[in-house]
């Protein structure tokens, strides 16, 4: 179990649901451990719906920023 | 069920209380901070037991507030009073059980309208209550701004805005606890409910939920509060529940729960409306909502789902997998990638066994040799190949259309019209979320087949997720063949999937014994999508495609590889020809690709891709060759999921479920391919 288990794997911060557009926080709401892929995985699941979409993070994050920088400054 | 008197005795302190302290309960939906709150009220001193016959947690303490003692409960998020899981039900018996206590209902201030679906159902039920508005800082970030002192008026209950995080507004909550009383919003419902439940209340017991809310449960049939009311009410009072509720019941299409809840929903958003502004442009425009009701629409919906799903197919069937990867496949890969590498490498690694090892015997073609790196089952020549080359321009187009449905609001919307077809499958409409969570991937929608109310249908649903709900890069492959075989051909496969899951949870529904429950999903406004938000979904996507999927793809390729140096692949066509070549009537090499779907469904599905792509790049695809297609399509989606989807299967279903549903879909997807390729070829060829 403990190959499944990585807790900072999601990212804890506002997340928005693309299904039922509950906002939430993501910390704990992560992929479970007994997922045999769960390991670094960063997909969330919405405590509403359940509904289960991957977090933004990486190069996709790095894009979200930009963007919200962009369109702060306007 | 308030907390012992050995807690209490606990402090010293304790002993100066004068009068016996009373209960706050802190409800709410999940994730509003209700634990927050409470560790902000009762500071660390706190005792956390499971709630009588269950696993949920319910954590106690105490709290001076305004002056006074309180005893303090913090309960399981819940949406609903009338439970559809066991937290639920835990919260709702708390508030059935407790005694001379009052509430604080956390709400997310940014989530108002579900807060308010709460309200209504604390106000029915009599419970004294304040309103604590939570996360307020982060509402008002979004342009959300909520009038506080009219949704006190219209609810008749204090209302605070708070930041639980921040202990703002917490002052102010304690002042109001005391004051705590039922809400005076009233919710009415049709006459015939109204009238029914005019004859249930004289009949409900006394208790921590009054006699409106109670009959409420009762009148759409509540099972978990049987065991209450058998309790308090003899057989013939029972019995006369039961009749109100069927006479009621024969009069609406729909479950009275459903019924109710939606009378509820429209009483709560003429409230939400009227006390919640939005700065921007996010309030939908009347076209917006119109086009909204109509994408749902029973028959309105229909051509516009299949406008939908016509321009789905023809970005990702025609863009995606034609375009795309005929460049990439041929001109990126063949033309240069897979030449340059074999030059570097030949250049770097001195000519001998060690070259011919890593890219086969120079002048050979790679598809002659099997070299390492770049040969017939090369780690770059067809690993790197199948996972950049053919499957990833195909799940590119295919996220990003996905994110359009999701950013549009459309997504949910599909969920409910798929719903009705679910219904007629025999399946319980909540099953929908499952079903297109696992059009994304089918192993974390089987984790999320949890939400279903019985083992029932969790086992339904996970035997139908594994047995033929395609995941996206599976789904993303067939779009890229089916778009060449023609309608005719492409209708065989649709129909022959989409009735054999149609049987199969017809059947599984109806030799499963247990109940189902009503499909209810928040529907956010119709909105156009915005680039931004779709590029990042898409890119968030492909990450994670690429970190799942890319090493499952090169491990597939160093199996077929080694399989392939020690004679194991013409064992396994030979072992599986009776059934491949005699029953099923396809090519020898079509099973390698079932072996190894197992890896990955996708990888299956772009071995056949592969195989057949000369004849559909050349248009020679004959009507022999579209059969055989349809067939090994046909029996690669109803065939056993992939090794990450098996394994969940076993986590959550357990072993002697697991196995069984693999034992009965191996064989099965065999024999339906058998019949469609006997029917395709008697009455198509």
């Amino acid at each position: 179990m403990a190959l499944a288990r990585e807790p900072n794997a999601v990212v804890g911060r506002i997340e928005r649901c693309p299904l039922c557009g509950h906002e939430f926080d993501a910390e704990g709401q992560g992929c479970r451990p007994s997922c045999p892929m769960a390991r670094g995985c960063r997909v969330v699941c919405c405590p509403s719906c359940s509904y289960s979409f991957p977090q933004e993070t990486g190069l996709a994050g790095r894009l979200r920023s930009l963007l919200d920088r962009k369109r702060s400054t306007r | 069920m308030t907390p012992s008197s050995a807690g209490a005795a606990r402090s010293g302190l304790e002993k100066h209380v004068v009068a016996a302290p009373r209960t706050v309960i802190l409800v709410g939906n999940p994730n509003v901070g209700k634990s927050v709150l409470f560790g902000a009220l009762t500071g660390k001193y706190v005792t956390v037991s499971n709630y009588p016959g269950t696993t949920v947690e319910v954590t106690r303490g105490s709290a001076t507030l305004d002056g006074r003692s309180w005893h303090v409960m913090d309960t399981p998020g819940t949406n609903n009073l009338l439970p559809m899981s066991e937290d639920e039900q835990v919260t709702r018996d708390i508030l059935l059980s407790e005694r001379d206590y009052v509430c604080i209902q956390v709400c997310d201030a940014k989530n108002l309208r579900r807060g308010l679906l709460l309200s209504a159902q604390l106000a029915e039920a009599q419970v004294p209550y304040s309103l604590a508005l939570n996360m307020a800082d982060e509402a008002a970030a979004r342009g959300i701004s909520i009038d506080v002192e009219k949704l006190s008026r219209e609810l008749g209950v204090d209302v605070v805005a708070t930041v639980a995080v921040e202990r703002k507004g917490l002052p102010a909550l304690s002042s109001r606890v005391a004051s705590a009383r039922p809400a005076k919003l009233a919710i009415r419902y049709d006459v015939p409910i109204e009238d029914a439940l005019a004859k249930i209340e004289p009949l409900m017991p006394e208790g921590g939920l009054g006699a409106r809310g109670l009959a409420v449960m009762a009148l759409v049939g509540d099972a978990s509060l049987r065991t209450h009311l058998a309790s308090s009410l003899g057989d013939a009072q029972l019995a006369e529940i039961d009749a109100i509720r069927r006479g009621v019941a024969e009069r609406y299409p729909e479950s009275l729960r459903f019924v109710i809840n939606k009378q509820r929903l429209a009483a709560v958003d003429r409230l939400h409306d009227s006390v919640v502004t939005r700065s921007g442009a996010s309030v939908a425009s009347s076209f917006g909502r119109k086009l909204g009701a109509w994408s749902t629409h029973r028959f309105i919906g229909l051509p516009i789902l299949a406008a939908v799903l016509y321009a789905c197919y023809e970005f990702v069937g025609v863009l995606g997998a034609g375009t795309l990867v005929d460049f990439l496949e041929s001109v990126v890969f063949e033309q240069h990638l897979v030449p340059w590498i074999d030059a570097a490498v030949r250049f770097v690694v001195p000519a001998g066994a060690a070259q011919s090892f890593l890219v086969g015997p120079p002048g050979s073609a790679p598809a002659d040799h099997s070299g390492f790196l770049i040969g017939k089952y090369g780690v770059i020549s067809m690993g790197l190949s199948y996972g950049m080359a053919i499957v990833l321009p195909i799940v590119a187009t295919f996220f990003v259309a996905f994110s359009v449905l999701e950013d549009s609001g459309y997504l949910p919307r599909l969920a409910v019209m798929v719903n009705r077809v679910f219904k007629w499958m025999g399946l319980n409409g909540k099953a929908v979320l499952p079903m297109v969570l696992g059009l994304g991937c089918d192993t974390m929608a089987t984790m999320t087949a949890r939400i279903m109310e019985t083992r029932k249908e969790r086992v339904i649903v996970t035997l139908l997720l594994a047995l033929g709900v395609p995941c996206s890069a599976q789904m993303a492959v067939i779009f890229a063949m089916v778009s060449h075989i023609g309608a005719g051909a492409a209708a065989w496969f649709a129909l022959s999937v989409l009735v054999t899951l149609f049987i199969v949870g017809w059947l599984a529904a109806r030799v499963i014994p247990g109940r189902g429950s009503d499909f209810m999903l928040e529907l956010p406004p119709l909105r156009v999508p915005q680039l931004g938000n779709i590029a990042v979904k898409t890119l968030a996507r492909i990450e994670w495609y690429l970190r799942e999927a890319l090493p499952l793809f090169v491990l597939g390729t160093l199996i077929l590889w080694g399989l392939d140096r020690i004679g194991g692949l013409a064992v396994i066509e030979r072992a599986m020809s009776p059934v491949v070549v005699g029953v099923l009537q396809l090519p020898k090499e079509a099973a390698s690709a079932f072996v190894l779907g197992f890896l990955r469904r996708d990888y299956a599905a772009a071995g056949l891709f592969v195989h057949y792509q000369p004849f559909m790049d050349g248009g020679a695809l004959s009507r022999e060759m579209q059969v055989e297609i349809v067939v090994a399509l046909t029996v690669i989606t109803l065939f056993i999921p992939c090794i990450a989807n098996f394994f969940m299967i076993l986590k959550e279903r357990g072993l002697k479920t697991g196995v069984a549903i693999a034992a009965f879909i191996l064989p099965f997807s065999i024999g339906v391919g058998a019949v469609v390729n006997g029917l395709m070829r008697a009455l198509w060829l």
